[in-house]
């Protein structure tokens, strides 16, 4: 329980860290970087789920294109390799999963007899 | 194409996929709660929050299916890229789906917990030292985070911010959900179906995404773009000028590990950057359209000459120096930057056949 407490709270500080992120960069980050955002307001409440979910990101990324180290190359360059990788392992991960998940069924009782909590078991009739 | 961001670029046929869309999972959700009960195995007098979580979860994995089948499909066959040029608002109303989903369950299952429903939801199973009970709920927490930050990041501005190249690496978040998702399934509902309809659901699901990838994995090796040869002064030859249709490309293998889409228009040849600056688009295996190449994803176009997007359009992508030699189609390996103009070779008559 107290794992599942930590855990809970450490999601809630992540959100507090991300709104915080969030208010930064969509009032003052988003104009200095991005053109197309200029003058744009309203699309910019849909970014606030997003930067939330992943501000450790677009901090790198406000970091990134703040500094100029932007590099064109790599925006031309997609991860072509490492969707065949991905999907290699997946193809072999996600059959063997529910294979064994089905394999190792546990099956339900079927001459179970449901009885009041308090009655005394019919002879074989329980377990 | 984007000048200045807005919402949603809605258009036509975003309002007809999404329309359609919609529809099909009000139909499905229709069925699974009204009509169809008994062949289910819901016809037990249960309550109407299981009913919804189970009409919900179900309608997300057949959700989360399609859109893992679409990609291979696009690849597999031209006539499935109309699914794939809205796929990001299919993957919104999934997740959409998926959290509706989990309030009910949520809602049902933990709300009498003294503890909070979330914290419930983590201590409730803690088993993780065994395959058989192991803690679905986890799988599932998973995969629906995963969700989100896809549905979260699906605007056309985190393309253009994080890169077409992370954005990718991102959305591969997809995989280990499915992953997790099926694991979710296996290890929790199907552990206690008695009736064997939406077992045999997941198998042929299950089947369905890796058979496709399997297929569009075997036509990338056999039909895959082709390596350009080395010629001269570090150029390299990516085919013979009469090799290109005209409106169209042949897209080559660079030994730099780009890909480089050499067009053929009125009579003339252009090489430009093979990705699309979107999302990365083939560009090669697209069209020359009022004489801009069009991307066969989202319909983004740039002009040959220098890689740019017609005005007012902002997108642009590398251009590459050729020349031709004897027929042959050569192109200077290093990309000129972004919009950068390079005069079109034009392809003298006795280099056509």
């Amino acid at each position: 329980m107290e794992a599942a407490a930590f855990l809970v709270e450490a999601v809630r500080w992540w959100g507090i860290a991300g709104a915080v992120v969030a208010a930064a960069f969509l009032a003052v980050g988003v104009d200095r970087v991005e053109p197309n955002a200029r003058g744009s307001y309203i699309f910019r409440v849909l970014l606030i789920p997003g930067v939330i979910l992943i501000w450790p990101l677009v901090l790198w990324r406000w970091a990134v294109l703040e500094a100029g180290r932007d590099q064109w190359p790599l925006r031309h360059a997609p991860p072509r390799r490492a969707h065949a990788k991905v999907w290699a392992v997946m193809a072999v991960v996600i059959p063997l999963l529910l294979i064994a998940a089905l394999s190792f069924k546990q099956e339900w009782p079927a001459d179970y007899t449901p009885q009041k909590i308090g009655e005394t078991p019919p002879a074989g009739g329980s377990r | 194409m984007s000048v200045k961001y807005v919402p949603v670029q809605w258009n036509q046929n975003k309002w007809l996929y999404d329309g359609v869309l919609v529809a099909l999972v009000g139909a499905y959700l229709w069925i699974f709660l009204r009509v169809a009960p008994g062949f289910l195995d819901h016809a037990r007098p249960v309550d109407g929050a299981i009913w919804n979580a189970r009409a919900f979860g179900t309608c997300a994995f057949l959700m989360m299916t399609v859109i893992l089948c679409i990609g291979p499909l696009a690849r597999l066959d031209r006539r499935f890229l109309p699914l794939l040029y809205n796929r990001r608002h299919f993957g919104v109303i999934t997740a959409a789906v998926a959290v509706t989903h989990a309030g009910f369950v949520l809602d049902w299952y933990l709300a009498f917990s003294p503890h909070s429903k979330f914290e419930a939801l983590l201590f409730v199973n803690t088993a993780y030292d065994r395959f058989i009970g192991f803690p679905f709920e986890a799988l599932g927490i998973f995969a629906l985070l995963s969700l989100l930050i896809l549905a979260a990041t699906s605007h056309d501005f985190w393309l253009s911010f994080l890169t077409p190249r992370v954005w990718k690496a991102l959305h591969y978040l997809l995989y280990p959900a499915y992953s997790a998702l099926v694991g979710h399934v296996a290890l929790g509902a199907l552990q206690d179906q008695q009736n064997t309809t939406f077992t045999i659901v997941v198998v042929v699901s299950v089947t369905l995404v890796v058979v496709l990838h399997r297929m569009a994995a075997q036509r990338e090796r056999r039909d895959g773009d082709p390596l350009a040869e080395p010629a001269e002064a570090a150029w390299e030859a990516v085919c013979q000028a009469d090799q290109i249709a005209e409106g169209r490309a042949r897209i080559a293998r660079l030994s730099n590990g780009q890909r480089v889409a050499v067009f053929r228009h009125e009579g003339r040849l252009s090489a430009i950057a093979n990705a699309c600056a979107h999302q990365n688009g083939p560009l090669g295996e697209g069209r020359v359209v009022s004489g801009c190449v069009t991307c066969p994803w989202h319909g983004f176009q740039y002009r040959l000459a220098d890689g740019c997007s017609p005005e007012p359009f902002t997108e642009k992508v590398p251009t590459y120096r050729l020349r031709l030699e004897n027929g042959r189609v050569l192109v200077d390996p290093k990309a000129n930057p972004p919009g950068t103009y390079v005069e079109p070779v034009v392809i003298p008559a006795e280099a056509i056949v």
